[in-house]
């Protein structure tokens, strides 16, 4: 099955859907992102792994899933470092301040594989972020991991806009930046059976305006009230 | 995790440690549990997997039956080469009969690979002809010997394999039915 879509000003991207199971692990999946993540992603054609330290909280998320969708291949563990070892692509859900633990953790099994960045590294009083203006979270952990193919997604999406990601009409862009072309049409597939438009955004380093984006749209919901169900729509042509 | 792998790969090509650090950076490590699939008929074979622990095969699926192509076990490789040479749509599966832990070297990292490393040069060449010396004898041996020369020809090259996986899947390796094999090994049973 051939699927294909136009991004912005990029060239078309065709997406051949793969018929064997791509396992994704996602750590940090009780978490807001990482739980709204894991529910969107339980509809494609994926084998779920949920990670996180709080097992009864992660298999909570697990039973909501499988009530939704008996079909869904999805189950708890309890280590970041098997889940990672199994899976094809790994989604670090965690904060910012926690991703170099993270990262040390899963360093080998994670080797050559797709390690998607959501994270935004925003201050404690949310009017700017920690990281210097020449790097991005998505950057920083690719310094950690030096093997994998760190592509920085779903950080422009607030956790509601999974269940609702078309809002007042319209589908919410979903920006995907990084440097291998294989990794970012992979990324792409997520973020379309996620339910958002993927909008192929550049290399890794497009990733500072990205988070600098969600800065801005975090900022804008506590001024105007969005009830954290606001996100980017690039109107175009 | 990549013990064997290099032991593989040094008894054929020596490398120093230098060599072994360049490439482990290009390999993937990945676990697979036991009827997990590695690869599905249709899809394009994206990696060359050697296993470090378990057991594979890898078959295809004609008018309902399936037939097994090849067996892995621990210091194998195994894969759609066909697929992944070309491109081209694979023509079979490749499943995990007992859970797996494997290395896997993507097409692009095989690519680059080739490039940087003339030893991994080498020792794919020497894989890829041994891979093709298996083929050949295979298929001569389906075509020209009789059924039980076949099998204990088998279980003579492939021992461990014998000991590891179930007999009907040997059967289906060798292209007979199960009651066949069965008759065979009581026939060679009785004579010893």
């Amino acid at each position: 099955m051939h699927r294909a879509w136009s991004v912005g000003n990029f060239a078309l991207l065709e997406i051949k859907i793969m018929k064997t199971m791509q396992t994704i692990a996602i750590i940090g999946a009780s978490g807001n992102m990482g739980s709204a993540i894991s529910k969107s992603l339980s509809k494609g054609n994926y084998r779920l792994l949920l990670c996180a330290r709080e097992q009864d909280k992660v298999q909570a998320v697990v039973e909501e899933i499988r009530s939704s969708n008996p079909a869904a291949a999805v189950e708890a563990i309890d280590c970041s470092v098997e889940a990672s070892w199994e899976a094809d692509i790994i989604i670090v859900a965690v904060p910012y301040e926690a991703e170099k633990e993270v990262a040390q953790k899963i360093r080998e099994v994670s080797n050559q594989k797709i390690v998607i960045s959501i994270s935004n590294p925003l201050n404690s009083s949310y009017n700017g972020l920690v990281t210097a203006p020449d790097t991005s979270a998505a950057e920083e952990l690719q310094k950690s991991l030096p093997n994998a193919k760190v592509v920085k997604a779903f950080n422009t999406t607030f956790a509601a806009d999974f269940s609702t990601p078309v809002i007042d009409g319209r589908q919410a862009d979903a920006f995907v930046a990084g440097n291998e072309e294989d990794a970012l049409r992979t990324v792409s597939e997520l973020v379309s059976t996620a339910g958002f438009n993927p909008l192929l955004a550049g290399d890794l380093s497009v990733s500072r305006t990205l988070e600098n984006m969600q800065l801005l749209l975090i900022q804008l919901n506590m001024k105007y009230n969005y009830n954290w169900l606001a996100g980017w729509k690039i109107l175009h042509q | 995790m990549y013990d064997l792998f290099f032991q593989k790969f040094q008894e054929k090509v020596p490398l120093s440690n230098e060599e072994q650090e360049q490439i482990k950076a290009y390999l993937t490590p990945k676990k697979l549990r036991k009827r997990q699939y590695l690869l599905q008929k249709g899809d394009v074979c994206k990696a060359i997997a050697f296993v470090e622990k378990g057991t594979l095969r890898e078959y295809s699926v004609e008018s309902g039956s399936e037939h097994i192509i090849q067996f892995a076990i621990e210091g194998w490789t195994i894969s759609d080469l066909f697929s992944f040479l070309t491109g081209e749509p694979a023509t079979y599966h490749i499943e995990a009969i007992e859970e797996a832990e494997l290395i896997l070297i993507s097409k692009s990292a095989h690519e680059e690979l080739l490039k940087v490393q003339p030893k991994y040069e080498t020792y794919m060449r020497l894989l890829i002809t041994g891979a093709y010396i298996a083929l050949q004898r295979r298929h001569t041996s389906n075509i020209s010997l009789p059924v039980e020369e076949r099998y204990r020809n088998f279980t003579e090259m492939y021992p461990d394999i014998v000991q590891r996986v179930p007999q009907h899947m040997i059967a289906s390796y060798l292209g007979l039915t199960p009651e066949t094999l069965s008759r065979i090994r009581k026939k060679m049973a009785n004579r010893e």
